[in-house]
């Protein structure tokens, strides 16, 4: 019987153990229909027509005060309503009600509650200042035109030279996502892989396992097979983000162009980051014999994550920042850091090269590290070992 | 036939094996005795690569033992233990299968031996929902359902009610006279001399006495003494002759050469001759021999 038959055995237990427990069935589901959901609630309450921004006017006004402030309005790109106050008591509680933006009072006073909005003062100002300028030029015995030639404002295009870009605000966005997601997964199913160690050893049947397969099938097996279940809810949780995300109908947002790169990049990453912790977090489980001694042993490797999370973090702002870009090459932060890095800037393809080969050597040395350890501390039961000792006993 | 030849093992300071060397044949029990620390254990887990001898070899029909024999041999470790929340059916048909058994093979394996212990209607139950007897008879079965051609056992007789320790003895005569070669360790002497043909005691890592258990009883220079008169203990004034814990009439380990005839005229001298036995020494007497105490 082929060694890597019974690997596959042992990583099919941990696979369907889990798959089919009642944890997983329920919380797996809940969270994929929670995530779908989110897009179209966004699209409901963001949705739907502008809203018209309420002016009210208070006191004395000149005549032809609204029509002109609709025009000054129309220069702003924006859509006003205008509604009028007897006493400025109703004005003020109109205002800290949130039913007008601004209250104009006496033509002479601009009113907000708490910030001035310059976009709403300049409209006010220029709105006065037409009406008035109007009244003033016709008891000079100005003709309309006239009038109008001297008030209306001179027009004048707009221009940006650059673009904001939705598409570019969107993949950092998702960048971010992405690199959280990651980060639980890899923190979450290294658990796993630590806490079905101290479990085995725990209930006494790794004897019973071991006097049929040696430990680094025993190990292989379970890293693998909550890997395929870490595999299994990346790629649902991400397609649920994805639909989601279509369902969200943003506007100006090409939704596959960034999804699509981003999941496949996840995927990658979360094997390659995976297969580097999942060992470690073999190894330090494997040093305890109890799931109580289990959190102070995991210090070692969450210790190791924190700071490739923080740097995933730091790069979804600032993807060329002097820490983000060194910790996006080291192998314990590679895979937290380079894909949020690929996403949002353009790294040389050397840095990438790097990232990648640096990691998977680093697999492949915790592969080897971890399978000594956990062949050395498996049958030892009662109380701690130490990792050196472990070590050590592998070799008797 | 496996075969222990001249194995050590340290651990540290500690000697856990001193050239210990045994044989247990096929179609035959083997008792694997010896005080607590002896080195029973590491001699079984030697079997089964769970640790590596610093010398000496482990063999099979006379080949070293590897991976591929231990997929034959089944084991069943003094820590008992199984995966508690996994029904039962479902994980004796994993350790079938990693045992080298197809999936048809294991399932039948299986059927077969909880239907044997009367838990064929339990295989759908989980482990640790099981009362703790059943879940000893599972732990056997996870040992049995590979049908292996060497059985080893580490305490397996340990809290088992009578009816138990009946059952799982009609089960090792029953697997031997099939061929298989079983081996057991345990500290209920009068038991093992009850089941086993073959007999090895470990002591300080080494193997103090071992073979069969006839052929020991009758090398022994030794003989059980069993005197009943008027059914109170009597002790005969002869010399060479120890008195040893039994219930009712006296017992006594005496040399094989021993003057029984003045015995005899000695106890009837001395009352009404209920019993008198001469016969070779219990399993008990030899162990006391062996490990000197």
């Amino acid at each position: 019987m082929s060694l890597w038959i019974q690997v596959a055995l042992l990583a099919r237990r941990e696979f369907v153990q889990r798959v089919t427990s009642k944890a997983f069935r329920v919380t797996m589901p809940l969270l994929a229909v929670a995530i779908l959901a989110v897009g179209p609630i966004v699209s409901l309450v963001a949705g739907g027509p502008a809203e018209a921004t309420m002016i009210g006017l208070l006191g004395e006004e000149t005549p032809g005060i609204e029509q002109e402030m609709h025009s000054q309005a129309a220069l702003f790109d924006l859509e006003i309503e205008v509604i009028r106050f007897e006493t400025r008591t109703e004005a003020e509680s109109a205002l800290a009600g949130g039913s007008v933006a601004v209250v104009v009072a006496d033509e002479d006073e601009v009113v907000f509650q708490t910030e001035a909005s310059s976009r709403l003062i300049a409209l006010v100002h220029g709105a006065v200042d037409a009406t008035v300028k109007t009244v003033a030029l016709s008891e000079l015995g100005l003709s309309e035109s006239e009038i109008a030639s001297v008030v209306a404002p001179t027009p004048m295009t707009i221009t940006t030279i650059e673009e904001r870009d939705l598409q570019d605000d969107a993949r950092s966005a998702a960048a971010f996502v992405g690199a959280i997601l990651l980060y639980v997964s890899i923190v979450l199913f290294g658990q796993f892989v630590a806490m079905g160690t101290v479990e085995e050893k725990q209930n006494r049947v790794v004897e019973v396992i071991l006097s049929r397969v040696r430990p680094w099938q025993v190990l292989v097996g379970k890293v693998g097979g909550i890997g395929l279940l870490g595999l299994l809810q990346l790629v649902v949780l991400a397609g649920a983000a994805y639909v989601s995300a279509e369902l969200a109908d943003f506007s100006g947002i090409d939704v596959a162009a960034i999804g699509v790169p981003i999941i496949i990049s996840l995927i990658f990453w979360f094997v390659l980051g995976y297969a580097f912790y999942a060992f470690l977090y073999a190894a330090v489980g494997s040093t305890v014999s109890r799931q109580e001694d289990l959190q102070g042993a995991l210090i070692l490797p969450i210790g190791l994550i924190l700071p490739g999370y923080f740097a995933a973090i730091m790069a979804a702002e600032n993807p060329d920042g002097f820490f983000p870009t060194i910790a996006s090459w080291l192998p314990p932060w590679a895979p937290f850091v380079m894909p949020v890095r690929i996403a949002t800037a353009d790294p040389q393809i050397w840095e990438i090269l790097v990232a990648v080969a640096g990691t998977a050597l680093g697999a492949v040395a915790l592969v080897w590290i971890g399978s000594r350890v956990y062949s050395g501390a498996l049958l030892r039961t009662g109380g701690k070992i130490k990792l050196r000792e472990a070590w050590k006993a592998a070799a008797e | 036939m496996l075969e222990l030849v001249d194995v050590s093992k340290r651990f540290g300071d500690v000697v856990a094996l001193d050239g210990a060397g045994f044989v247990v044949e096929r179609g035959r029990i083997l008792g694997f005795l010896g005080p607590n620390g002896a080195g029973k254990t590491t001699a079984m887990r030697a079997v089964f690569g769970l640790i590596r001898p610093d010398t000496g070899s482990v063999s099979w029909n006379g080949a070293p033992v590897g991976a591929g024999e231990r997929l034959h041999f089944g084991y069943m470790p003094e820590e008992r233990g199984l995966y508690p929340k996994m029904k039962v059916h479902d994980q004796l048909v994993h350790f079938s299968r990693l045992s080298g058994l197809s999936r048809t093979e294991a399932n039948a394996a299986v059927d077969r031996w909880l239907g044997e212990f009367g838990l064929g209607e339990r295989g759908d139950a989980k482990l640790d929902e099981l009362s703790h007897g059943n879940q000893q008879r599972v732990q056997l079965a996870a040992a049995l359902a590979p049908d292996p051609e060497l059985l080893i056992l580490d305490e397996p007789f340990a809290g088992l009610d009578p009816i138990g320790v009946d059952a799982l003895t009609a089960t090792l005569r029953e697997l031997a006279a099939g061929g298989v070669a079983v081996l057991f360790s345990s500290h209920q002497l009068d038991l093992v001399e009850d089941v086993c043909q073959d007999v090895a005691i470990i002591n300080e890592g080494r193997i103090v006495l071992s073979g069969r258990l006839d052929d020991i009883k009758n090398r022994s220079t030794k003989r059980r003494l069993t005197i009943d008169v008027d059914g109170r203990p009597w002790v005969p004034d002869v010399p060479g002759v120890e008195a040893v814990d039994g219930p009712g009439p006296s017992h006594f380990v005496v040399d094989d050469d021993a003057p029984v005839a003045d015995l005899l005229a000695a106890a009837t001298a001395a009352g009404v001759v209920n019993r008198f036995l001469f016969e070779p020494p219990s399993l008990t007497d030899l162990f006391r021999e062996a490990v000197g105490s």
